[in-house]
């Protein structure tokens, strides 16, 4: 009985290991980016994840990266909302039509 | 007996696979996950206390499924904490807290709200059999002795 609870034991502990692995975001992931914002006009830097934004539940695109030379990108997925009371964003949310 | 025995080791299995890698990817990218948790509709004071509180305990319960001494525990423990988001997803699908945050967690962030509820629920029914079988082995185990 031990060995079958010892397998089963280390084999949920390489599944939960190697998941994790696996799914870790690498430092190409574009969260690891500044993160910028439409406000409607143009794209404007967003503060901290979490602290300054976060984005609503929504298929729209929330945040983007640059690629500094005029091109931005879609990253984080939701709707663009300021956290109240806490924010370092410049202009009004204008949600992107 | 036998085949009860191996159920039971097969739930704590579960378990700790579950617990062990939601732990894990929040502790390998603590950034994001700081952010996503600052990000849910509760007071901060009590985010910033869950922040540490959620992926320690995970590991807590992990160590205590491997050891049949401390595997009850663990199993009310797992009950408790999947009853938990169990509720607090009902909350946010019913848009107690006026918006809908992500639902965060390594690969289980991919889920929507509706599938994190039939997820929990799973669990939830996971920990209560787990409970049951414990509670029959160690009442038995008493008669025996």
């Amino acid at each position: 009985m031990k060995k079958i609870k010892w397998t089963i034991m280390t084999l949920a502990i390489l599944t939960s290991v190697g998941g994790a692995l696996a799914t870790r975001p690498t430092q190409g992931d574009c969260r690891f980016a500044q993160q910028y914002y439409w406000a409607g006009w143009g794209y404007f830097p967003t503060g901290q994840w979490g602290v300054n934004y976060f984005c609503d539940a929504s298929t729209n695109t929330c945040t983007y990266i640059t690629d500094g030379v005029g091109h931005y990108y879609p990253c984080r997925i939701g709707d663009y909302r300021v956290l109240p009371g806490i924010t370092n964003s410049k202009v009004p949310i204008v949600k992107k039509k | 007996m036998l085949k009860k025995q191996t159920l039971l080791e097969c739930i704590a299995g579960v378990l700790i696979a579950l617990f062990l890698y939601a732990s894990l990817s929040k502790f390998m990218d603590f950034h994001t996950f700081t952010g996503e948790m600052l990000n849910q509709p509760l007071p901060h004071y009590i985010t910033r206390f869950l922040i540490w509180f959620i992926p320690v305990t995970e590991i807590g319960m992990c160590i205590a499924l491997l050891f049949e001494r401390t595997r009850l525990y663990a199993l009310y423990a797992s009950l408790g904490f999947m009853t938990l988001f169990t509720i607090y997803s009902i909350f946010i699908l019913l848009n107690f807290f006026g918006r809908i945050p992500c639902s965060c967690g390594g690969v289980i962030k991919r889920l929507t709200w509706r599938q994190h509820l039939v997820f929990n629920l799973f669990f939830v029914g996971v920990s209560v059999w787990g409970i049951i079988l414990q509670r029959r082995k160690m009442f038995k185990s008493i008669i025996i002795n």
